[in-house]
């Protein structure tokens, strides 16, 4: 008994101390954000806009496409890169060998006739079959190639891509017709210093959309959804903006990015053999600027807008979780030992510390502080102290955050105007702690498991297609 | 302890949902006042738009209706003006739109230049560009003496540039701020041709990438005034300053002489081998043959690959490439001309 007195002491200090320790990073973050957008709140974006649409002021993109069983998001996605305002771009779609009608639905849709072309191997990838250009649009090139998963297909796009800066977007993705020239504004505006930047995703269920293009955002009717939805406002507010600040972030997302051709190439490319292959290129070019001694940064931009799907069962949300985790947990353990290494400044001081001890480590001990707690009411009255502090402590973290974020995202943004619409999120937001938090929590965990099992079999996302949802939502 | 900190986190979490909770209602009301603004500038658009499109675009006489009451028809004016001067090349528009303005406008914006929100500032410094109001010009310059931010010097380095060339001139020397060759070139395309080459006087004085931006709107500008100027800079010992020249010469696009550009084909630098396989697209290939087929050897995929498409684009150019083929012992060589050919017969 005494032995069980003293774990539980010890296990309620060590998961108070850690909540109130990740509260504080997360406010910190918080309000460096807010100071942030509140800077630019009510500027006219369209003059920056207006003034870059010039090629002149811009530097020309590839886009990148990579499809794997794609066929009903692909034809989307690639509208709504044909309607992006910007300069100069060329797109290309990479078929991974996909086994469904991918190939057939680009060839047939784009007009896509067989080309000679001779592709530099900057990066070795598996065997490209037949390279394809459009009829239609003479800026769209169609690869196919045989299937060697997402990294390959990317490295194989960099192969074959004629310009400096390259955008890698999934294949279900919508872009925002001014996403691509506000993601390359710190690139341009820094006169080539920021080599890489990513921009800002939002869930795409629910809004209305029609050949590429979002015309009415709405709040999707699942509540899974609209808790993915708070989920990544609070990603977005509370981690991104504050750590791009301080030329500290690690992942900025794969279905929205860009990346310098020429820094991409020297890092290896994207890696195959590991699940995060996004992560895995940030932080092998932090590694590579910080071993060239170079003065160079890697930037998260607010408002450019990626919109893609949002998994809408508990069985795809939970491999979802499961895979992003076991890749995070990967990438971390495969640099370890830039981890507090005072060769990497402020990566290995910062960022490190803080996606080992909150991004990753984090769902265990507050899963942990779960168990706690229901293993407190059962022990007898004087842990029922420490349990309700954990417990108001998860109501700041889960509920509080949550309810900040949504508002704040709502006065500086307002990506949902209706009021109705607002209220029901902040309804929701209240509700995260009870089922939303845990299920999460323990996904996570669970792709920890298999990281440390070493398994890596699991499934693809069952897509509907961005403009189907509607109906299926 | 326990107790107090409970009470105390207690106390946080109320104090907390409190703010939120009042935030809430601000966002609301704010939100209200949002769509009322909104509303009114409708109404003014719905109202007005025809008549403004009369008085612009088929000289009917000025109505006192149009002269702006209140932010809402602030706004609604500038959304007007703004869609006629992205969309139109008028100049007779653009002095109308100058004149109201600075007789109705001005004094909305000046208010906005007091502001203590930096977003206000800088719309207000936006519009006194875009809408030309040249009667604020010495606002501006008391305004440049409070503290303001970099991104707001750089708009008032463009009212500068475009009302008092020179006043800009003398500022964008002494300035302490650092911009992007992007952002310069946005300076440097709205300048004048007269006030433009008076940066060639001075060049090296400048700082690199205000040069790399000169040369880079020189090209854009295409005017023959700027060849001598540009092939002058072939000679700097600063590379990156001869690659963008040979790229400014280029866009150009008229060679009137190939000596100039013959060193370059020998160059250590495969940008510059690259840009004189672009160049010699303008000059006869009877004369620039010779050093294409050194290029189209060359070690680098794309000098290599410039030096067959500019071959190609010849009218005897494929069969060039063709007797190419079929002479040469370079492996490389022959690929690039392989492909090129191919390409150009599919399109054919």
């Amino acid at each position: 008994m005494k032995f069980l007195d003293i774990c539980m002491w010890f296990f309620g200090g060590v998961i108070l101390f850690y909540m109130l320790f990740v509260i504080t990073s997360y406010c910190t973050m918080f309000i460096i954000a807010m100071v942030d957008l509140r800077k630019r709140y009510r500027l006219d974006p369209s003059e920056y806009d207006d003034a870059h649409i010039d090629a002149f002021y811009s530097k020309p993109v590839s886009l990148l496409v990579p499809a794997y069983n794609e066929e009903v998001g692909v034809v989307d996605t690639v509208y709504s890169l044909l309607n992006l305002r910007y300069p100069q771009t060329e797109i290309i779609i990479i078929n991974d060998g996909s086994t469904d009608t991918t190939l057939q639905t680009v060839i047939e849709h784009f007009q896509m006739k067989p080309v000679n072309k001779i592709v530099q191997t900057n990066i070795p990838t598996k065997q490209v079959k037949q390279i394809y250009e459009s009829q239609i649009y003479k800026n769209c090139i169609l690869v196919d190639k045989e299937n060697g998963g997402k990294a390959d297909a990317l490295n194989v796009g960099i192969n074959v891509s004629q310009y400096p800066y390259f955008c890698s977007i999934d294949g279900d993705s919508i872009l925002d017709e001014k996403s691509l020239l506000r993601v390359m504004k710190p690139i341009i505006l820094s006169d080539g210093e920021v080599i890489a930047a990513g921009g800002n995703i939002r869930i795409a269920n629910g809004a209305k959309m029609q050949f590429g293009s979002i015309y009415e955002t709405q709040l999707p009717s699942n509540y899974l959804v609209i808790m993915q939805v708070i989920e990544y406002l609070r990603a977005f507010l509370m981690g991104r903006i504050a750590l791009s600040k301080f030329n500290l972030v690690l992942i900025i997302s794969g279905a929205f990015s860009v990346f310098s051709k020429k820094w991409a190439v020297e890092a290896g490319g994207y890696s195959t053999n590991i699940i995060g292959e996004d992560m895995e290129l940030v932080v092998n070019i932090h590694r590579l600027i910080k071993e060239k001694k170079e003065n160079k940064r890697i930037a998260f931009v607010p408002d450019p807008v990626c919109w893609t799907e949002a998994p809408q069962t508990l069985a795809v949300l939970r491999n979802q979780r499961r895979r992003w985790h076991q890749g995070l947990f990967e990438s971390l353990w495969k640099h370890k030992k830039m981890t507090l290494n005072p060769r990497y400044g402020l990566i290995g001081f910062i960022s490190f510390p803080y996606f080992w001890l909150i991004e990753c480590l984090g769902p265990i001990v507050e899963l942990g502080g779960y168990i706690y707690i229901i293993i407190a009411f059962f022990f007898g009255k004087i842990y029922y102290e420490i349990a309700v502090m954990l417990l108001l402590l998860f109501v700041i973290y889960g509920v509080i955050f949550s309810v900040a974020s949504i508002l704040f995202e709502a006065w500086s943004m307002n990506t949902y105007p209706k009021k109705r619409e607002l209220f029901r999120m902040i309804l929701l937001a209240f509700t995260e702690i009870f089922w939303y938090r845990p299920l999460t929590l323990l996904w996570r965990c669970e792709g920890l498991l298999r990281f440390i099992r070493g398994k890596s079999d699991w499934g693809n996302m069952k897509r509907v297609g961005i403009a189907e949802k509607e109906k299926s939502v | 302890m326990i107790v107090l900190s409970i009470s105390f986190l207690l106390t946080i979490i109320a104090i907390l949902l409190l703010i939120l909770f009042f935030f809430t209602m601000y966002l609301v009301y704010q939100r209200q006042r949002e769509s009322q603004l909104k509303t009114r500038r409708d109404i003014y658009l719905h109202n007005y738009s025809q008549i403004w499109y009369d008085y612009l675009f088929h000289d009917e006489p000025f109505s006192i209706v149009l002269v702006p009451r209140g932010k809402a028809q602030v706004e609604a004016i500038e959304i007007i003006f703004s869609s006629y001067l992205k969309n139109l090349m008028n100049e007779n528009v653009k002095k109308v739109i100058k004149e109201f303005s600075n007789l109705y406008l001005k004094k909305f914006y000046e208010q906005d230049l007091l502001s203590k929100r930096w977003s206000i500032r800088m719309n207000a410094l936006y519009r006194i560009a875009d809408l030309q109001i040249d009667e604020l010009l010495d606002t501006c310059q008391q305004f440049e003496k409070t503290r303001i931010s970099e991104e707001e010097f750089f708009q008032l380095l463009k009212i500068y540039s475009l009302f008092q060339p020179d006043l800009f001139m003398d500022k964008l020397k002494d300035q302490n701020a650092h911009y992007s060759e992007s952002e310069y070139r946005r300076l440097f395309v709205l300048l004048e041709d007269d006030v433009f080459i008076r940066f060639f006087d001075d060049f090296d004085n400048w700082p690199l990438n205000i040069r790399f931006a000169v040369i880079d709107t020189a090209a854009v500008k295409r005017n023959m005034q700027y060849i001598d100027k540009l092939k002058h800079l072939l000679s700097s010992d600063i590379s990156e300053i001869k690659v963008r020249a040979l790229k400014g010469l280029y866009e150009i696009g008229v060679i009137d002489e190939i000596d100039s550009y013959v060193p370059f084909v020998t160059s250590d630098m495969w940008e510059a081998r690259l840009m004189v396989a672009k160049i010699f697209k303008h000059a006869p290939i009877t004369y620039t043959y010779a050093y294409l087929e050194q290029l189209l050897q060359d070690e680098n995929w794309w000098v290599r690959s410039q030096a067959a498409k500019t071959i190609a684009e010849d009218r005897q150019g494929l069969e060039k490439l063709q007797d190419f083929i079929e002479s040469s012992n370079d492996p490389y060589a022959i690929e690039r001309a392989q492909e090129i050919t191919a390409r150009k017969q599919e399109n054919k």
